[in-house]
């Protein structure tokens, strides 16, 4: 301290300059990458950890509709988890009753509440359908079934861009 | 020394750019920026399920000799096939081929897109493929199939995919 204020004292004293150089480089190149991989859809979505989109060579931006992500643990239907998946199958989505199922059930009444909106009635609303690329067909079909069933025969499979 | 450049050496001093606005403005601008930044480019591959048709005319409609390709896929490989109402049953029937997995890792993608562009080729209106995949066949085969019969060196094959269960 005492030491310090000697030097700053002395008359050959020179104030340090802080180098700025090397942090502005630094920032233009992170500037760069960030402005590169700036995205117009800064939606948030909430994907599990350990799902894992298969890669696809599809050029299209998804519609932020409904979203229905199934996972290799879990099927969630607008962030909210409405069944389990064990051994290939979805606990709670029976393939032979669809109908009884709560994915059924909240699509339509969703589906529903949508016909009931003044001049939305003539659009084909798409569900935006996330899915583990390991499972089988056998555990996807029932999903898409019941959505079907339930309104909602288009959909987007959300990919990851090759 | 000349004296010209005498007088420039002693009354040019050496100046320094401010660059503290700037330092400002791309503090302000990167996490703005971060904010928005997609670490993960999610695309979107558009399908349809079959659902029950709404009857239509047809008899005003200019008929094309259009067909609906078909590709199967099971353990063993691709089964590929087309169905059409404007296409006899004979012609159909040439297309019917199938193509045995090469190895345990792929599938013979190959194979199935050039047969695909022959019958694109052949029946130029056609933009529908109905993909049938055997229950056991995981996702990303699915995604596979679908990415190499939609599109063929940037032109369209069969755009327009439906994925169905297999009936029976």
């Amino acid at each position: 301290m005492r030491l310090g204020r000697k030097a700053r004292n002395s008359k050959h004293f020179v104030p340090p300059r802080l180098q700025i150089t090397s942090m502005m480089d630094m920032f233009t190149i992170i500037l760069i990458f960030l402005l590169f991989s700036f995205s117009n859809k800064p939606e948030t979505m909430s994907l599990q950890k350990d799902l894992k989109l298969p890669e696809s060579t599809a050029q299209l931006d998804y519609n932020q509709n409904i979203n229905l992500v199934l996972s290799q643990t879990s099927l969630e239907l607008g962030g909210k988890v409405i069944g389990s998946v064990t051994n290939g199958g979805i606990i709670g989505l029976d393939p032979q009753n669809l109908k009884t199922s709560k994915l059924y059930q909240r699509l339509r009444s969703t589906r529903e509440s949508a016909n009931e909106l003044p001049g939305d009635t003539a659009t084909q609303p798409h569900i935006l359908f996330l899915c583990d690329k390991r499972l089988p067909f056998k555990t996807i079909n029932s999903v898409v079934k019941a959505a079907a069933m339930a309104g909602y025969p288009n959909f987007q499979f959300g990919v990851l861009k090759k | 020394m000349s004296k010209l450049k005498r007088h420039r050496a002693t009354t040019e001093q050496q100046t320094d750019i401010d660059m503290v606005p700037v330092m400002n403005m791309f503090l302000v601008l990167i996490p703005f920026l971060l904010m928005s930044v997609s670490f993960f480019h999610i695309k979107a591959i558009n399908t349809s399920v079959p659902v029950l048709a709404q009857g239509k005319d047809a008899g005003h409609e200019q008929i094309h000799e259009k067909v609906t390709a078909i590709v199967e896929i099971e353990p063993a490989g691709f089964h590929v096939s087309a169905i059409s109402d404007s296409v006899g049953p004979e012609e159909l029937d040439k297309w019917d081929t199938r193509m045995a997995r090469e190895d345990e890792a792929g599938y013979p993608l190959d194979q199935l897109v050039a047969e695909l562009n022959k019958m694109k080729v052949r029946y130029p209106t056609s933009d529908t493929l109905i993909i049938i995949p055997d229950e056991s066949i995981i996702y990303d085969t699915i995604i596979q199939a679908m990415d190499v019969a939609r599109y063929y060196n940037n032109d369209s094959l069969f755009p327009n995919v439906v994925l169905s269960g297999k009936v029976g």
